[in-house]
């Protein structure tokens, strides 16, 4: 992730174009966010904010009530999340249980609909900023994967920002998840992340 | 506050009491996000003002009954230390001023924040003043703007806001205390720089329109520096050279 970082109200198109995290007025486009412009897919990526939910994401969560059909999970998201089990599915969860699912659906921009739950069984769980997930996940998991060979520990990632860790080296684990949330916004960070692993261990 | 039977001369050899220009502000510095627990903040040291500004949200908006299924709702609190100045200042929770400076900062907010992105929520900014020394609303803002940003809040803009006044017939930028007190007329405004639109104007005292349009291009032209000092400060946070 290479380019300039631009903040609210700040020029990014001389011309109206459509980008995420951008608006137009009287004929140019402007950032909404504090974010990076990449220069090679011209897109504004933010780098704080909540967590912006979409279908297929992969998320971890808390059952917090059982209201005998549907379950109401915190993702720790200022909307709400629930889990209602299909036709031919069955859940036996508690509030307190860990669980990891896909999001099926966003009701009205807040609400989002969640299907295909399994239990996550001990475990601890940590909170990142849920922007900086994708790096925490790597191109095509690279990272995630270097983490988990590295540490012997099982990690569920979820796009909401908590991760489920179990078994293996967590001190480390934890250590390194934490370091790439600091560090984040900076460039060759699967080589610094490489090196903190091999001298850690 | 002060009155003019008692009035304290402002202007000395045709200059300010603290030296500075008639178009200078004082010396504005800003860090970007030294807050870890909050999800975005800023500290600003504007002359002897020192100002921590923090913003939670968006979150789950309480009292539920608050809450617009349509637009987030913006809450501010503008509050004064106890140690911030005049020892009548925060003793007991908020009085008139800060319900009104409160007020009056949220409604600058919720024109520039795009609240229909986070439906149901809430963003709540705190505006603590440490150290006061006049225009600390206007620094207030200046700095609320700076913690909103770095909370990766959707603005249209990054507002400032500066006071302009009047001593005598001068018009004068960012008055310190003791002009605050003495001046004829002050008045700080709010602005959005991408279109120089305005978001909070209040005043003391009375200006003609000769003086009042005067003024206001004073504070546009000063406010091009802060909105820089803004820019920078937000930039400087997430450089690399910092870490």
């Amino acid at each position: 992730m290479r380019g300039e970082i631009v903040t609210p109200g700040e020029i990014v198109a001389d011309n109206k174009i459509r980008m995420h995290n951008a608006f137009s007025q009287n004929g140019k486009t402007y950032s909404s966010v504090l974010g990076i412009k990449d220069e090679r897919t011209n897109e504004i990526v933010s780098l704080e904010g909540v967590w912006d939910p979409r279908p297929e994401d992969s998320v971890v969560g808390i059952v917090s009530e059982d209201r005998g059909k549907v379950y109401i999970i915190d993702l720790s998201y200022f909307g709400r999340a629930i889990l209602v089990p299909g036709k031919y599915e069955k859940y036996e969860l508690n509030p307190g249980d860990i669980i990891n699912a896909i999001i099926k659906d966003i009701e009205g921009k807040k609400t989002v609909v969640l299907k295909d739950a399994r239990v996550l069984k001990g475990g601890t769980i940590l909170s990142i900023k849920p922007k900086k997930i994708p790096r925490i996940i790597g191109k095509k998991s690279t990272m995630i994967r270097q983490i988990a060979e590295a540490t012997g520990s099982h990690i569920v990632v979820g796009m909401n920002g908590l991760i489920w860790l179990s078994g293996g080296n967590m001190q480390l684990a934890t250590e390194t998840l934490l370091k790439i949330e600091r560090e984040a916004h900076l460039s060759g960070l699967t080589e610094t992340i490489k090196n903190f692993l091999d001298e850690k261990k | 506050m002060g009155s003019s039977a008692n009035k304290p001369k402002l202007i000395i050899d045709g200059k300010r009491t603290d030296g500075r220009d008639f178009t200078e502000t004082r010396k504005i510095k800003i860090i970007a996000s030294p807050l870890k627990n909050a999800d975005g903040s800023a500290y600003i040291e504007w002359g002897n003002n020192k100002i921590l500004a923090a913003v939670h949200g968006p979150r789950e908006a309480t009292p539920r009954h608050l809450s617009d299924p349509t637009k987030a709702i913006i809450k501010c609190r503008y509050s004064m230390a106890p140690f911030s100045s005049l020892s009548e200042h925060g003793r007991s929770g908020p009085n008139r001023r800060a319900i009104e400076i409160s007020k009056v900062i949220k409604e600058v907010f919720e024109n520039v924040v795009m609240v229909n992105d986070f439906p149901g929520s809430e963003i709540a900014i705190f505006i603590e003043v440490l150290q006061g020394d006049g225009g600390t609303r206007a620094a207030g803002i200046t700095a609320a703007s700076v913690a909103l940003a770095s909370a990766g809040i959707h603005m249209r803009d990054l507002p400032y806001a500066v006071s302009v006044g009047r001593i005598d017939d001068r018009i004068t930028l960012d008055f310190n205390m003791i002009e605050d007190n003495y001046s004829d007329s002050d008045m700080p405004i709010a602005v959005a720089p991408r279109n120089n639109e305005i978001l909070l104007l209040q005043m003391d005292g009375g200006m003609t329109k000769k003086q009042m349009s005067d003024a206001l291009k004073m504070a546009i032209e000063a406010g091009k520096e802060i909105s820089d000092v803004q820019r920078a400060a937000l930039k400087k946070a997430y450089s690399t050279e910092m870490k």
